[in-house]
């Protein structure tokens, strides 16, 4: 097996201006906030997003300049809101979205995995979701002789950005139990390349102690990255909580232009390193704060 | 739970928020199995109060994915931990979830809401304005709404706030398939299931069984015809005869809101406050 290691500016610099990057992130979710912000801070441009629920991530890419277009089933923070310089840079046309329902996403994701032109579904028959995507979903005769279906053209993403509880240095990545959502089921396995960011590298032997808990095998990754806490302000279940405080601090600056800049030169420019970022988030309390406990939200 | 539920009398003290919870709780059964998505604090506690009441067999899938959970109360949010606590399996969603919410036998049943529902329940939660690609408002999108709507489920709708923004005429844009422009359309294109009930913080709606246009089937306590009808963008059918009164929930019932289920008044979220 090959060793995967490596930074995170190096992984970052796997990915091309222009690129369709599939990124993990369910709302307030397992996103690779670290990666995210450093391809902000190498000043990205033109990325495609693929998301099934977009949420600060998307925000952050938005506010940055650094993507044109979106396909996905929502971009929302959930509780705290819509995610208001994505929405802003949509309504001003400087986004253009791809929006599928989850079926059909996942349909385009599992043909571009399996190497097919297009899987069928039922999903979003009679919306308007078809009429405005002419190019990847198609209305097709069932060849058995059932009612239409949905042909959903296979979306082949450049690069896949996880992060997860653990992976060795071959990138065999390993979660803890949770909830798979199909950023990991499928966007890794559809992608041409894969980077995946980690709570934590750790000896091969330990994750042959629970093999069944092994979710990605290191043949497909291209990059591995230790990033502790990788996933802040999103939650990593069962290790910690998504920051709630960072997230309603990040959607009252986002309602404003200038105060969005200068929240994403606290939080995402000017720290060099990962501890740097933690800092300026809160620190230890902060973290302290985040521990699942039987707390409420 | 104690059967005392069965026999508690109609609650005077009670909130709209309570009612529609109650008003849902009703549509669910020891045979149903029902899944939330996002900021879906009303289904939830409508979940939670059929399992502590009538229904304590129902199946709930939680977040779609943990099933059979314990939560301790409604939490902050209805997509994250600890939501799915003591869950008995994990469903990972891509090839798990969807099969069984695909396949027609199960998960008949979905509770959802909508910025936009038009008189012929389809929904928006896609754009608002003219041009898709230059919208006056971006909202969150579709998620699995549009896939709901098309692969044979009941929809639930609930909306905290029934206005002429909230009930249109014509949705935007079609983010998951109702009854289209009404009568056989949505049979034609081979679609089964469909809008069965609204509920909104002022009426209880169904739609006509041939036009498929929404119809009131109750209104709430205090809430009159010529209320419902100018906060709503389209003309409401009304059911033949007398206007039948929303049942209002139990005492039993909105105390195991307030003290067993939701004491964080999660629920109260997405209602206007004045």
């Amino acid at each position: 097996m090959r060793e995967k290691i490596t930074s995170l500016v190096e992984a970052a610099e796997l990915v091309r201006d222009n690129d369709v990057v599939a990124l993990q992130n369910m709302a307030t979710q397992a996103a690779p906030m670290a990666l995210v912000r450093e391809l902000i801070r190498q000043q990205k441009r033109g990325l495609g997003l693929v998301v099934l629920v977009g949420g600060m991530a998307v925000d952050w890419l938005a506010a940055a300049g650094a993507i044109n277009r979106l396909i996905g089933a929502a971009v929302t923070m959930e509780q705290f809101g819509l995610c208001q310089q994505y929405r802003r840079a949509v309504e001003d046309g400087r986004i253009r979205v791809e929006e599928l329902s989850e079926t059909l996403l996942n349909a385009r994701l599992g043909a571009g995995a399996r190497n097919l032109p297009f899987l069928p579904t039922r999903g979003a028959i009679g919306t308007d979701l078809i009429a405005l995507n002419p190019d990847n979903l198609k209305l097709i005769e069932d060849p058995f002789g059932g009612h239409q279906v949905l042909a959903c053209r296979a979306l082949v993403p450049d690069v896949a950005l996880v992060h997860a509880h653990r992976a060795d240095r071959y990138g065999n990545v390993q979660s803890e139990p949770t909830i798979l959502w199909p950023d990991i089921g499928i966007m890794p396995k559809a992608a041409k390349h894969v980077i995946v960011t980690t709570e934590k590298i750790v000896d091969t032997e330990v994750l042959r102690r629970n093999p069944d808990r092994t979710i990605l095998p290191g043949f497909i990754v291209d990059a591995v990255v230790e990033v502790p806490y990788g996933a802040h302000p999103t939650s990593l279940f069962p290790y910690y909580s998504y920051d709630s405080d960072f997230h309603r601090a990040w959607a009252e600056a986002a309602r404003d232009d200038e105060k969005a800049a200068s929240f994403m030169d606290r939080y995402v420019r000017s720290p060099a390193t990962q501890q740097e970022y933690l800092e300026a988030a809160g620190g230890t309390t902060m973290l302290e704060r985040l521990e699942y406990r039987e707390q409420r939200g | 739970m104690s059967p005392e539920w069965q026999s508690s009398p109609p609650a005077t003290n009670y909130g709209v928020d309570e009612l529609m919870i109650t008003t849902l709780a009703d549509l669910f059964h020891n045979d149903d199995q029902v899944c939330n998505g996002m900021a879906s604090f009303i289904p939830v506690a409508a979940f939670m109060l059929a399992r502590l009441t009538h229904a304590p067999e129902l199946i709930w899938l939680a977040s779609a994915a943990g099933l059979d959970p314990r939560p301790e109360r409604v939490p902050a949010s209805t997509l994250e931990a600890p939501l799915w606590r003591d869950s008995v399996m994990y469903l990972e969603q891509y090839g798990d979830f969807w099969n069984y919410a695909l396949n027609g036998r199960w998960i008949e049943k979905f509770c959802v809401g909508a910025a936009q529902l038009d008189q012929y329940g389809n929904a928006n939660n896609s754009v608002i304005g003219d041009d898709y690609h230059a919208p006056k408002v971006r909202l969150p999108g579709t998620a699995g709404l549009a896939d709901m709507g098309s692969i044979g489920k009941k929809l639930y709708y609930w909306n905290p706030d029934h206005s002429q923004r909230s009930m249109v005429e014509k949705v935007d844009f079609i983010s998951a398939a109702g009854y289209l422009d009404g009568g056989d359309a949505r049979k034609r294109l081979g679609l089964e299931g469909g809008p069965q009930m609204v509920i909104s913080n002022l009426a209880v709606m169904d739609f006509h069984p041939e036009s498929k246009k929404m119809r009131v089937q109750s209104l709430h306590p205090g809430v009159t015809v010529d209320k419902v009808q100018d906060a709503t963008g389209f003309e409401l059918l009304m059911p033949d005869g007398a206007i039948p009164e929303t049942r209002p929930p139990s005492k039993a019932q909105v105390k195991l809101i307030r003290e067993v289920i939701d004491p964080d008044d999660m629920r109260k979220r997405g209602f206007r406050t004045d």
